[in-house]
């Protein structure tokens, strides 16, 4: 029997032996290899990116400089060109994470996934949800407070964009701004998405945003206190909170042959990590913890009465926000872009800090598709009486720890 | 001329949305206008140079108080709270002693020396935080211990209450 892709497939078809679903995933192995292999030599062939960035920025200050031009456009290249490659970077990603996301959750529930749009298992599924998003008629409810209703979306994704600026996306010369308090922002900044959630909630006229909007804010307000106090140890250690100094902090090797990163350091990495994870996964609204959402029991929160564009700017807000804790997880625990052995830095830096983005944003949809959602008052005792004790035992164990460290 | 003119719309963005904010009916729009001028205190901040402040101002006030104001509002506001206004009758006897205060402060001002430029951005965290822990150590902790026994005196009392 042919096995074709639009088959139905699952390990319970009895036509199906053990030997065909083996020689499936060898195929499927080799056709990801062919794909990724070829790109990771084209990386290693280009290079560090910034190197042609500079390069560029030297050519033109030259040229303004022997035309007798102003100085400060190659101080406007300077921060226009790479904020731009961000911004764009981060409102094109979550077009191939809600794909990445849509296959994943697929396989695990043993079905298909998107496969026709595209051609290439559906890759272009998510461009076409886009599109239909934006002729989708954009609706405001009988009552509503139109000004606030309107936006609450651009409140909850701006600051989701702007968080993006001092996080280095590979080396530390990666960073769009160099920020000496670039943890502290990230995180001040990011809080401010809680306030569109409770403007959706409140301008919808609508009970059930209204108490989506309320439940999504507690949420958020309370899981950022574990969170920040999770991320206190990283802090103690590398003496900084500039994220490229914490990241430099981790390049080297521990005992040999451990990679120098926090997530290694005894004890105290492991939970800092653990707990930085979970209250992240709770942060970013996503399944065990979308009390927020809650389709069967507030129809869908917050932006129940969003459709179209406002909507999917919620969307896109909550899978950046998604990309920005694994970036952020990234770089603070597993050395952003230093490679896992000195002998492997030929491969360029922003490739190892984008597969382990790529890695931790795996995790938050495998947790996403394998945990039922937990019950409103669990949660916030889970947060309380849980997640922040321990978060709190966790900095005074790292505080004797270091100080034994240093006295010795 | 950048610095004046970042000043300006600065200076704006603070003081039309802090006006916004004791005028308006509607209890949330002010609460909405207060996020506003609490973040253009964050750009003064920002312009001026110093980032900790700028960063601290925007996650303490800006995102975390801002943020338990609403939820009060929204938890406990009674419908009447969207209509009433927020002055009653002697906003008059305000409005002059505020003019008072107002003449007061520029009388100050004008003794003031002339402004040099602004310095370059440093940074202050590490010197802010060796202050904070080494050299104000005991006031940091009363503070801090103040603070703490706000945070049992609120738990005491509600717990009173539900009883």
């Amino acid at each position: 029997m042919a096995l074709g892709p639009w088959t139905v497939t699952g390990p319970w078809v009895p036509s199906q032996t053990s030997d065909a679903l083996r020689r499936r995933y060898t195929r499927s192995i080799i056709v990801l290899a062919a794909i990724l292999l070829p790109l990771l030599g084209l990386t290693i062939l280009v290079g560090e990116p910034d190197t042609y960035f500079h390069a560029a920025l030297n050519f033109i200050n030259t040229f303004v400089a022997s035309k007798g031009g102003p100085a400060w456009i190659g101080q406007a290249v300077l921060i226009i060109v790479p904020c731009s490659v961000v911004l764009t970077l981060i409102q094109v990603l979550p077009v191939f994470l809600v794909w990445w996301e849509m296959k994943i959750a697929a396989h695990i529930q043993v079905r298909l996934g998107p496969m026709r749009v595209g051609r290439f298992h559906g890759v272009l599924q998510t461009i076409a949800d886009g599109i239909k998003l934006l002729l989708k008629e954009d609706l405001v409810p009988e009552g509503a407070d139109k000004i606030v209703h309107f936006i609450a979306p651009l409140v909850a994704v701006a600051p989701a964009l702007v968080c993006f600026a001092p996080i280095p996306l590979g080396h530390a010369g990666l960073a769009p701004v160099k920020l000496d308090v670039g943890l502290l922002f990230v995180l001040g900044v990011s809080g401010l998405s809680v306030i569109g959630l409770l403007m959706a909630g409140w301008g919808s006229n609508n009970k059930y945003s209204m108490l989506g909007g309320l439940r999504a804010a507690a949420q958020v307000v309370s899981y950022e206190i574990p969170r920040v106090i999770a991320l206190l140890p990283v802090v103690m250690w590398a003496g900084s909170l500039s994220l490229g100094q914490i990241m430099d902090k981790q390049a080297g090797l521990w005992a040999g042959f451990l990679p120098k990163w926090f997530i290694f350091y005894p004890v105290v990495g492991q939970i800092s990590f653990i707990i930085f994870l979970i209250s992240s996964v709770a942060e970013t609204n996503r399944t065990p913890f979308d009390i927020a959402e809650a389709e069967s029991e507030l129809t869908s929160g917050f932006h129940t009465e969003y459709s179209g564009m406002k909507w999917a700017m919620f969307f896109m807000a909550e899978y950046a926000y998604m990309f920005l804790a694994c970036a952020l997880g990234a770089v603070l625990f597993l050395g952003g872009g230093g490679a896992l052995h000195p002998k492997l830095s030929f491969i360029p830096s922003y490739v190892w800090f984008f597969g382990k983005t790529f890695f931790l944003a795996f995790l938050f949809i495998l947790f996403r598709w394998s945990y039922p959602r937990l019950r409103v008052d669990r949660l916030m005792e889970f947060c309380w009486k849980f997640l922040l004790p321990w978060s709190l035992a966790n900095v005074a164990l790292a505080g004797f720890l270091f100080l034994m460290m240093r006295s010795r | 001329m950048i610095e004046a003119a970042v000043f300006a719309i600065l200076a704006v963005m603070i003081l039309v949305p802090a006006v916004l904010a004791v005028s308006l009916k509607n209890i949330f729009h002010c609460a909405l206008w207060l996020v506003v001028s609490l973040t253009g205190v964050g750009g003064m901040f920002a312009m001026l140079g110093s980032d900790f402040l700028f960063v601290a101002q925007i996650l303490v006030y800006a995102g975390g108080i801002t943020v338990l104001l609403l939820f009060v509002v929204l938890l406990s506001g009674s419908p009447k709270d969207w209509i009433i206004k927020q002055v009653n009758g002697q906003w008059a006897w305000s409005l002059i002693l505020a003019g008072i205060f107002v003449s007061l402060l520029a009388t100050l001002f004008r003794q003031l020396p002339e402004p040099g430029p602004l310095a370059e951005t440093v940074p202050v965290t590490k010197a802010l935080g060796l202050i904070l822990v080494r050299d104000m150590v005991l006031p940091f902790e009363a503070v801090s211990l103040v603070l703490l026994a706000a945070l049992v005196g609120a738990i005491h009392f509600n717990k009173r209450n539900r009883v």
